[in-house]
């Protein structure tokens, strides 16, 4: 084995990737935090309030969704819990939620990353969108007895309509 | 209101971006390098070839699938990146592990949030699988 040109190709190549993925994650990273103190998802959340209907949704789901999509489960859980805690959300719009971002979450940060390796985002991107909106829109139909967001939630909300 | 908090602070999560990838991606590029210098990455990939080929992948990216499943993206990416995938294998790859990775972490919080986790798990698994599929039909 070549342990001179193994050691300069694992220096040389995990080097010059790990600098195209800083180029790439540092100026998005300020992007969105740019974003977060413009409020723009708080604007934007009430824009797509009326389209949170067709998936069974509350309007006051928009915000905690719009949250786990750009900036992930980490920083939407948080909104998440904080939003079912005070009242706002059903239990039918938490498993709504979840089930769009298990699919689709951080996605400006996962998608950078990617991008720096080399995929096409023109296809990650509106792939993983229209899959969390099948799945959003099967589940809360009651289309998908193996979940269990149906069981639970039969009941109630169902009325609330 | 932007200010230059703003930045620092976008400036700062970038960095600590970067240091996690760091931290995860140059372990797992020497690794793979090394199993490149060795017949190891030939005899898995020769072993996942069969299995690869339905979503259009190499035998050796299945290293970077296991990796992304089982412990996270950045993993994966470390993989990838060692591996010499074309733009296209690698659109697949990226669009099969965002769908479903971390499964050990995630399944653990999706059923915290109340959601049934191995449900989820194993659905998200299946559209990853599909969505590989169908990627390489229309690619």
């Amino acid at each position: 084995m070549d342990w001179t040109s193994f050691a300069h190709d694992a220096a040389r190549g995990s080097a010059a990737n790990l600098l195209i993925m800083a180029a790439v994650i540092i100026p998005i990273m300020i992007l969105l935090e740019a974003a977060r103190d413009m409020k723009l998802l708080d604007r934007y959340s009430k824009k797509v309030a009326p389209v949170m209907k067709v998936f069974g949704m509350s309007s006051e789901a928009a915000y905690p969704l719009l949250v786990g999509i750009f900036f992930g489960i980490g920083y939407g859980a948080g909104v998440i819990i904080e939003a079912a805690r005070s009242g706002r959300l059903a239990l039918k719009d938490m498993v709504l939620v979840f089930s769009f971002l298990s699919v689709c979450h951080a996605l400006i940060e996962d998608t950078a990353l990617f991008l720096a390796l080399g995929a096409n985002p023109v296809v990650i991107v509106p792939g993983r969108l229209v899959l969390a909106v099948a799945i959003t829109y099967m589940i809360g139909r009651g289309k998908f007895s193996a979940l269990p967001g149906r069981k639970r939630m039969s009941g109630g909300t169902r009325h609330a309509d | 209101m932007l200010t230059a908090d703003t930045f620092k602070r976008g400036l700062g999560k970038g960095l600590s971006v970067t240091w996690e990838l760091t931290k995860v991606v140059v372990p797992v590029y020497v690794l793979v390098t090394f199993l490149k210098y060795t017949p190891v990455l030939n005899y898995i990939a020769h072993f996942c070839e069969p299995a690869m080929r339905l979503v259009g992948l190499p035998g050796e990216a299945s290293i970077a699938v296991v990796l992304g499943l089982l412990a996270n993206l950045y993993a994966a990416i470390g993989a990838i990146a060692s591996l010499n995938l074309s733009s296209r294998e690698i659109t697949i790859m990226a669009m099969m592990l965002l769908i479903s990775h971390s499964i050990p972490m995630e399944t653990a919080v999706t059923q915290k949030a109340g959601v049934n986790g191995l449900a989820m798990t194993l659905l998200r698994f299946v559209l990853s699988v599909t969505s590989g599929i169908l990627l390489n039909i229309i690619l």
